[in-house]
């Protein structure tokens, strides 16, 4: 088991770090040939990133949207991090100040991640609008996201794992110098259901956490007037060239 | 397909060099307690020993009942260590059986703000008579 989910893992990691790489490359890459800012948009540079901030941190286009996506969503990504710099405790060593100070918050947090994903796939399942623009993988994505979160409150609440064996399981991983994994049931099925979404994020929907920064409609300057937009595949054309 | 597996080889390579360089990886240190067996199976008490402690506590605390299997107290006997003038040393410092894995996994312990972290010792009784004050600042709660 503990050869399975050795290799595993370090498979995991490169084809998120790599698929992530790409994808942002990708991202990077593809023409904005318009000046497209959703209006009122910023008229310099650090009005963007303000604006780009205010979407990272509050999601705000969403707020103006839709009052109770963005209630659960912003629950649930909010736990999502309290958990995930929870988790750093075991990855870390000696284990970073603030992680230690975060730690026990991050307990509850679980119970958010829990609400706020039921009620996004609530959502999903019972608003006909949405259940009707809703994909296999939409349904699924929500599924594993749950059963990550539920398998970890049953490992805080019902039945633990030898966390001390975990994280040098763990620290093995990371300094090439392998450990044996504890081989818990609900700690197996929590890591296998972890390393089944890092395989997924650089193929999926997930993407929308680097693309948010490409977004032409919010990462642009609203100076169209002041500035002509030239993509430079244009000013190549415009030039005379091919 | 092949970039991937490129990638993964690279990982692994320089890990069976790396693997016999490294001195391994940290770990608290665990002290053996002075009994022969712990009080329960050593797999169980690594996970569950927080649970038995909260349960013990309620039963003593709440129901009034006091029973030996769980006690703090018979812990801290057990797995206290001594320094080298033969002083017990506070089973919360750091290194020691509690603190060790605690602070490896950063989890808070709230056992010691009430209770003692050092055994009742019987021989100290001569000593404690000659300082109280030292006898006093290590006050004795009883489980």
């Amino acid at each position: 088991m503990t050869a399975l989910f050795t290799i595993l893992f370090y498979a995991a990691t490169a084809i998120l770090a790599v698929g992530l790489a790409f994808k942002v490359v990708q991202y990077a890459r593809t023409p904005a040939p318009l000046k497209i800012p959703t209006t009122p948009a910023p008229v310099t540079t650090g009005g963007v990133v303000l604006r780009m901030a205010r979407e990272v941190i509050l999601f705000e286009s969403l707020f103006k949207s839709n009052k109770w996506i963005w209630l659960f969503g912003y629950m649930f990504h909010g736990a999502l991090l309290l958990a995930m710099m929870r988790h750093l405790r075991y990855f870390t060593h000696p284990v970073w100040e603030w992680v230690a100070l975060v730690q026990p918050f991050g307990m509850y947090a679980g119970f958010a991640m829990l609400a706020g994903l039921g009620a996004l796939w609530f959502r999903r399942i019972f608003v006909q609008r949405i259940r009707y623009i809703s994909g296999p993988s939409d349904h699924l994505m929500l599924i594993l996201l749950l059963g990550i979160t539920g398998s970890g409150l049953a490992m805080t609440y019902v039945a633990r794992t030898d966390i001390v064996a975990l994280k040098q399981f763990m620290l093995g991983l990371i300094r090439f110098d392998w450990q044996p994994m504890p081989s818990d049931p609900i700690l197996m099925a929590h890591l296998g259901m972890v390393i089944a979404l890092m395989i997924i994020f650089p193929f999926s929907k997930l993407l929308h956490a680097p693309g948010l920064f490409f977004s032409p409609t919010r990462n642009q300057v609203d100076n169209a007037r002041e500035k002509r937009h030239l993509a430079p595949w244009a000013a190549k054309l415009e030039a005379g060239g091919e | 397909m092949r970039i991937l597996v490129f990638i993964l080889a690279m990982m692994f390579l320089p890990s069976l060099a790396a693997a016999q360089e490294t001195g391994g990886v940290p770990s608290p240190s665990i002290t053996k307690g002075k009994g022969e067996q712990c009080v329960a199976d050593t797999d169980y008490m690594r996970r569950y020993h927080m649970k038995e402690l909260s349960h013990q506590r309620d039963e003593t605390m709440h129901e009034g009942v006091r029973t030996k299997q769980f006690s703090l107290k018979e812990c801290i006997a057990c797995h206290a260590t001594t320094d080298d003038s033969g002083q017990p040393v506070p089973i919360n410092a750091p290194g020691e059986f509690c603190a060790s894995c605690h602070e490896y996994t950063a989890v808070k312990v709230d056992c010691f703000q009430c209770h003692a972290t050092k055994p009742e010792q019987k021989k100290q009784a001569q000593a404690s008579a000659l300082f109280p004050m030292t006898a006093l600042a290590e006050p004795e709660v009883s489980q």
